[in-house]
């Protein structure tokens, strides 16, 4: 009796947490259980997990406002990622080095951002039903559109500019001397030679996600929720459905840009033109990876999903490569972001869109 | 069930079956073959041949070619059965032609005509001066490694 | 509200149903001149563009006529055609036959992965457009498994014209040699100096009556039905859900037929790249024709074929001479073809819910005169 209502409660648990996460979550922890035999260092793959977990978790973080107010995935991610990499050239140009820059950059992404999200929060808002499609396609429209501005508008700081010319900016940009690892040294915890913690982007990550997961236990928070999972009802309560979307846009928008700069202080480089262009379909499969759904999403499932993401970007190649002598990592890559949210636009969802 | 089974399905499989065939017929007529002409001294049945000091040669009507001794050039021809037309001059300033049809085999990729062999025995079977031919594999010097371009964004090249 | 409208209010209506196009002919007023082209050379150009791209636009109609929305899934179709292609370079076979063994061959891949592609999208009713978008790139991955790994170790490729040095997977570009423009070169005739492949644009033409008259088959009339509404069609009687996967089957088959005549006549094939952007380009192109998501006909094809690839080509010189860099030109290219996709998007669903708000009120202004 006992066991036949464990195994049902087992069954239960596996259905809602779905079939592909747990193949995904079996298939990392075989890669790292395969580690050590195969020549691989455990520690530093830990270290490379973990640092890649820090550079993309707050970028994964912009989802879940949109998912919450009922917008769907943020595919138009890189609106975020232009506001902050406005913020990055900007702060640059000004060319004040050392950690302040971080700062700057961070200032001077802000209005970008919410500039920029207001304005696609109100276009979403007339295009309630097929936001997923138009978000795509806005962030493509937008990258493109940056890449001729990247070349005319008149930046001069000769780190940045073609060196013959003079003038438009380089494809990709250095931050050493500016803000290079400005986060991952803060308060690093060295284990081992090979296991380092990058403390300083991970408590950077921990603040941003306790700043949404307080802003969703608030009025307007729980509002925003109300008008994700049912928006008539929230209408009928007296909440400006409207109003709370752009502002779960805005919200997106601006983790977007802080994401990139956080992600370019561990990367190095600020990458310009075309960059941008595909950046959200990772952090869309990593928070999908981690339980979320269309239209339900939690901090959890942000922390789960880029650690299980990162995790395979990060083992596959390392240990593929030892095992059979042949890099599939970019194979593998495509096959499970995408089946994953092939896998979660083919849910029946409460909220039907 | 049954009645089902007797009508739409056979006319189904009799419609793929005449695709198959036309498949194969298509490949039939569709392959390319090269065809190496080479006039270098040869030796037939234990018989020494020489090269010969010039002659034309023409497949089918791709036009004509001319070899010097210890020549060789070659043909690009689809399909299987072709015409090779020979011209000429032998030690007694006469002129001779030659025309000959031959057959090359489905999956030969590249066959030889010795033009010495057939100046030899005109009418001999295409076995003594058509023989196939493997490209040997020290000529392949492709570079060590080439990278594998998997470039989604090249959008910006031409379409 | 009056039903007669001013001539004002129709020119208006005429724009805002044209937007796009209109938008696009603004552009290409300005482009043309900034980039000095002449206009025999422009025409030639956009001749080879028609007879090269049209097919695959054409492949896209009959899943908008079913409601599937743009059907970003052509690009399995365009991979079933490389895979194709790939085995006639390898068996060598040349000219028009290795054409249509090459789509004899794509057809059954094809066929399987429209019908899985459809599948797909009967689970996800409503969001058709983005799934059949994430399953292109889903496709690519296992079309990379297949190119990249499979071939030359599971799958026999004799070639070494074609295969990577290292033994398994076939290299970034395949020579078309054999059948480069067999099927354009077939008749050209000279047209005041400009050179027009008949047999191409016969084909094309054939296609375009295929379509026509599949409109008016019981199976064109089904998946209208089930285009305009689901619940209807399915009370009439109508198998929804098989005829969704049959008009996406369709198209697969036909965006592969598509890309090997295209590729026939670029002569080249970039293995890794070429299906992937087909597919936004002819989406992009359909839509500059004057298309919606909902609506799109055989003259929406060919306006949108010109109008595109006019800008297309005059872009990066209209940009060197305007501003002094083509590459300005080519990234302006870039952008206005995602954002006409974005604006058309846009449009239809803005015009979706005004007439759904028009239908309403209309509805709750006869529910007042009865009380």
């Amino acid at each position: 009796m006992n066991t036949e209502k464990l195994t049902s409660s087992v069954k239960g648990m596996m259905k809602s947490f779905g079939l592909p996460r747990i193949i995904i979550a079996v298939f990392l922890l075989v890669l790292f259980i395969l580690a050590p035999f195969v020549g691989v260092n455990v520690g530093t793959s830990l270290s490379d997990t973990l640092n890649r977990f820090g550079m993309n978790a707050v970028m994964v973080l912009a989802m879940v406002p949109m998912i919450h107010s009922g917008c769907g995935l943020n595919f138009g991610l890189p609106l975020g990622i232009i506001a902050g990499l406005l913020g990055a050239t900007i702060s640059l140009q000004v060319n004040i080095p050392g950690p302040t820059s971080f700062l700057l950059a961070i200032v001077f992404a802000t209005p970008f951002a919410v500039i920029l999200g207001w304005g696609y929060g109100q276009l979403l808002n007339r295009v309630k039903g097929g936001e997923m499609m138009i978000a795509t396609y806005v962030g493509f429209s937008s990258v493109a559109f940056m890449c001729i501005m990247w070349l005319l508008l008149p930046f001069s700081n000769p780190t940045m500019v073609w060196g013959y010319s003079g003038s438009g900016l380089r494809t990709t940009i250095s931050v050493e001397g500016y803000y290079l690892h400005v986060l991952n040294d803060f308060l690093a915890i060295r284990l081992s030679d090979h296991l380092v913690i990058p403390t300083g982007m991970i408590l950077f990550f921990a603040l941003l996600a306790f700043v949404i997961w307080a802003f969703l236990h608030t009025k307007t928070g729980t509002a925003m929720t109300a008008v994700g999972s049912n928006p008539i009802f929230a209408r009928a309560s007296g909440i400006n459905v409207d109003k709370v979307r752009t502002l779960s846009v805005v919200m997106s928008t601006w983790l977007g840009a802080m994401g990139i700069l956080v992600y370019q202080q561990s990367f190095g480089f600020i990458q310009l033109y075309m960059g941008p262009f595909y950046m959200a379909l990772p952090a869309v499969s990593a928070i999908l990876i981690g339980g979320a759904s269309v239209n339900k999403a939690s901090i959890l499932n942000v922390v789960v999903g880029t650690f299980l993401f990162q995790g395979i970007v990060t083992m596959t190649p390392s240990v593929m490569n030892s095992m059979i002598h042949t890099d599939m990592s970019e194979v593998i890559r495509i096959v499970v972001s995408n089946g994953m949210i092939l896998y979660a636009l083919t849910r029946k969802t409460e909220a039907v869109r | 069930m049954k009645q089902n089974l007797s009508r739409t399905f056979w006319i189904r499989v009799a419609a793929i079956a005449i695709i198959l065939v036309f498949s194969v017929f298509l490949f039939f007529i569709g392959k390319q073959h090269t065809v190496l002409v080479d006039n270098k001294a040869v030796t037939v049945n234990g018989v020494e041949v020489k090269a010969l000091q010039l002659v034309e040669v023409e497949v089918n009507s791709l036009g004509s070619l001319e070899l010097a001794a210890r020549d060789r050039d070659k043909f690009d021809v689809t399909g299987q059965k072709h015409k090779v037309t020979v011209i000429y001059t032998d030690a007694n300033w006469e002129e001779h032609t030659i025309v000959r049809t031959f057959r090359i085999p489905l999956m030969q990729e590249m066959v030889m005509i010795l033009l010495p062999a057939l100046v030899a025995d005109p009418e001999g079977d295409q076995s003594l001066w058509l023989e196939n031919y493997e490209l040997p594999t020290y000529a392949m010097t492709a570079p060590a490694e080439e990278p594998v371009v998997t470039d989604d964004l090249a959008v910006l090249s031409d379409i | 509200m009056t039903l007669h409208m001013t001539k004002t209010q129709k020119v208006l209506r005429f724009m805002g149903n044209n937007t796009v196009p209109i938008l696009f002919l603004i552009i290409c007023a300005f482009g043309i001149p900034l980039s000095g082209y002449s206009a025999n050379y422009l025409i030639s150009e956009v001749v080879v563009r028609i007879a090269r791209n049209s097919f695959l636009i054409v492949s896209l109609l009959i899943p908008i006529l079913a409601g599937m929305g743009l059907n970003f899934g052509m690009t399995l179709g365009a991979m079933a055609g490389q895979i194709g292609l790939i085995f006639i370079s390898d068996w060598g076979i040349a000219g028009i036959p290795g054409m249509l063994l090459a789509m004899i061959i794509s057809t059954p891949i094809s066929v399987v992965l429209g019908w899985w592609c459809g599948k797909i999208l009967n689970m996800a009713k409503g969001r058709e457009m983005v799934t059949s978008y994430i399953i292109g790139f889903f496709m690519n991955g296992i079309y990379q498994l297949v190119v990249l790994y499979g071939m030359g170790a599971i799958i026999p490729i004799r070639s070494n014209a074609l295969v990577l040095p290292r033994g398994y997977g076939i290299r970034n570009t395949v020579n078309l040699i054999g059948i480069r423009k067999s099927l354009d070169n077939l008749l050209t005739v000279r047209l005041f100096g400009i050179p027009v492949p008949l047999v191409t644009f016969a084909v094309i033409a054939l296609l375009c009556l295929f379509v026509l008259w599949f409109k008016k088959t019981k199976l064109g009339q089904d998946m209208r039905a089930v285009g305009q509404d689901m619940e209807v069609a399915r009370a009439a009687g109508i198998r929804v859900e098989h005829t969704r996967i049959v008009s996406i089957v369709i198209s697969t088959v036909f965006a592969g037929y598509g890309m090997i005549l295209y590729l026939q006549n670029i002569g080249t094939l970039n293995t890794y790249n070429s299906h992937m952007q087909i597919g936004m380009f002819s989406v992009a192109a359909l839509l500059v024709g004057g298309a919606t998501v909902a609506k799109a006909n055989i003259r929406n094809v060919f306006l949108g074929v010109i109008l595109f690839h006019l800008m297309f080509i005059v872009s990066p010189m209209a940009g060197k001479n305007l501003i002094g860099q083509a590459q300005l030109g080519e990234y302006f290219r870039v952008f206005v073809s995602y954002g006409v996709i974005t604006i058309s998007l846009v449009l239809y669903e803005v015009r979706k819910k005004r007439d759904q708000s028009l239908a309403g009120l209309v509805l709750a202004a006869e529910q007042e005169e009865t009380v």
